[in-house]
């Protein structure tokens, strides 16, 4: 499993020293660590703290380091809760999760209390740069900038915890931008890492290689759509895509749909939804399926399609329940939300 | 079982959703309005904390019994499915 996220302990760890100890001068940044740390980041990896100390540590700790953290958990309680917390506050399942601490009685908690965290020493840490589990095959643009762009999203997430409206008045405020846009050949490598890394909204749960991605952008039975988002916090760059696959019968099926967990919440697999109900309708399908795995970690994707109208029918065997959901193309389609940009032209058309 | 027969199941679930969905006007949410589109626009992230919360809080595993949501449709509708479960599981 990839690691997502590596969620530091600071002192001795990545301070080299105690912060509450050091007087007046808190100490310095772990030359070490934060040069694997760095390294990490280039890959897309984020990173997180978990300390022990009173909240000014973290932003001490991110000034001196110049490093982003996407969530700083500081405080006396169980490490492992607080491993839980930032999991879950990031969106992450716990097994994407490496937590470094020098104290191997706080190891021992978190590898007991969670025991699908990858635990480490900062000894470890400095040779795991090198193991695979934190060695992406692809390194994308959007990768390079996941550390800033969960930043972002803790501005706009305390926006809006202080925002007074609906969730699409707050996407208006934000100048929420989602556009949908035919593949082309550089989006390769992003959309194959999507496939790798997605798995809250995944149809089909498996990985799929770069050449396959490439033969179906050029298949004239295929259309593979990408899905960008961006508003004034930042830009997310692509963080979804849909390949289309139309029968000789004028039929379409979606035969993948994937969404970065990071855009939740903020419209993108609504839009992607009623666009792919719109442009069916309009390229004259005569159905629109979604067959899709049953699992308990897509159940957001699931949420999602129940809300653009699609129905199920259970398909696969019992050890691996799968559905074909659908939508009549008779019923009039979701309303495409305002902040739809781009185009998207309407799709595939028939043969 | 029609909602209206589990009052107290639905005070609840208003306010697990009004929390979920982080709006407080849904805490005068009436039992009938439809949770998906125009009703309440609930998407996948309001939704997803609402199932964690009422699997949490009433041990029934919506999601995992119900392959299209439909218990979903309303609060009314979730809190007959939850209390038909709940009572063929608690003590009678």
């Amino acid at each position: 499993m990839m690691v997502k996220c590596v969620i530091w302990d600071l002192d001795n760890t990545l301070l080299s020293g105690v912060y509450l100890e050091s007087g007046a001068q808190p100490p310095p940044a772990d030359p070490a660590m934060v040069t694997a740390a760095a390294q990490l980041g280039d890959r897309g990896i984020i990173h997180a703290i978990a300390s022990r100390n009173p909240p000014e540590a973290a932003r001490y700790a991110a000034r001196v380091t110049g490093l982003d953290f996407a969530a700083a958990e500081c405080g006396w309680g169980r490490k492992s809760d607080a491993v839980r917390r930032i999991a879950a506050d990031l969106g992450l399942a716990p097994d994407a999760v490496a937590f470094v601490d020098d104290d191997l009685y706080e190891r021992a908690e978190v590898s007991s209390a969670v025991p699908e965290v990858l635990v480490l020493s900062p000894e470890d840490m400095a040779e795991a740069v090198g193991w695979p589990e934190f060695s992406p095959a692809v390194v994308t643009a959007e990768a390079r900038r996941r550390g800033e762009m969960y930043a972002e999203r803790r501005r706009r997430l305390q926006e809006a915890r202080a925002f007074a409206g609906s969730r699409d008045d707050f996407l208006r405020y934000c100048r929420t931008e989602v556009t949908i846009a035919p593949a082309a050949a550089a989006d390769v490598p992003r959309l194959h890492e999507l496939s790798v890394r997605t798995h809250q909204f995944n149809t089909a749960g498996r990985a799929v290689p770069e050449p396959a991605l490439r033969e179906l952008i050029g298949s004239p039975a295929h259309q593979v759509t990408i899905v960008r988002l961006a508003d004034r916090f930042g830009d997310d760059g692509v963080v979804g895509g849909c390949v289309v696959e139309r029968g000789p019968d004028r039929a379409w099926t979606v035969t993948l749909l994937m969404m970065s967990c990071r855009a939740m919440g903020r419209g993108v697999i609504q839009a992607l939804l009623a666009w792919l109900a719109r442009s069916a309708g309009q390229g004259g399908a005569t159905a629109l399926a979604v067959p899709c795995l049953v699992t308990p970690r897509n159940v957001p994707l699931r949420l999602a399609l129940a809300a653009a109208g699609f129905r199920a029918a259970e398909t696969g065997p019992p050890d691996q329940p799968a559905a074909l959901f659908s939508r009549p193309l008779t019923e009039p389609p979701p309303e495409l939300p305002g902040y739809v940009i781009g185009e998207v032209r309407s799709g595939v058309t028939g043969p | 079982m029609t909602g209206g027969e589990a009052p107290e199941v639905i005070g609840e679930l208003r306010q697990i959703l009004a929390r979920a969905a982080g709006r407080e006007e849904l805490l005068g949410l009436p039992a009938q309005t439809p949770l998906f589109g125009a009703g309440v626009g609930l998407d996948s992230l309001a939704g997803t904390l609402l199932l964690r919360e009422v699997h949490r809080r009433f041990g029934v595993d919506v999601a995992g019994e119900d392959l299209n949501l439909d218990a979903l449709a309303t609060l009314g509708t979730l809190a007959a499915f939850i209390s038909e479960r709940a009572h063929g599981h608690g003590p009678s």
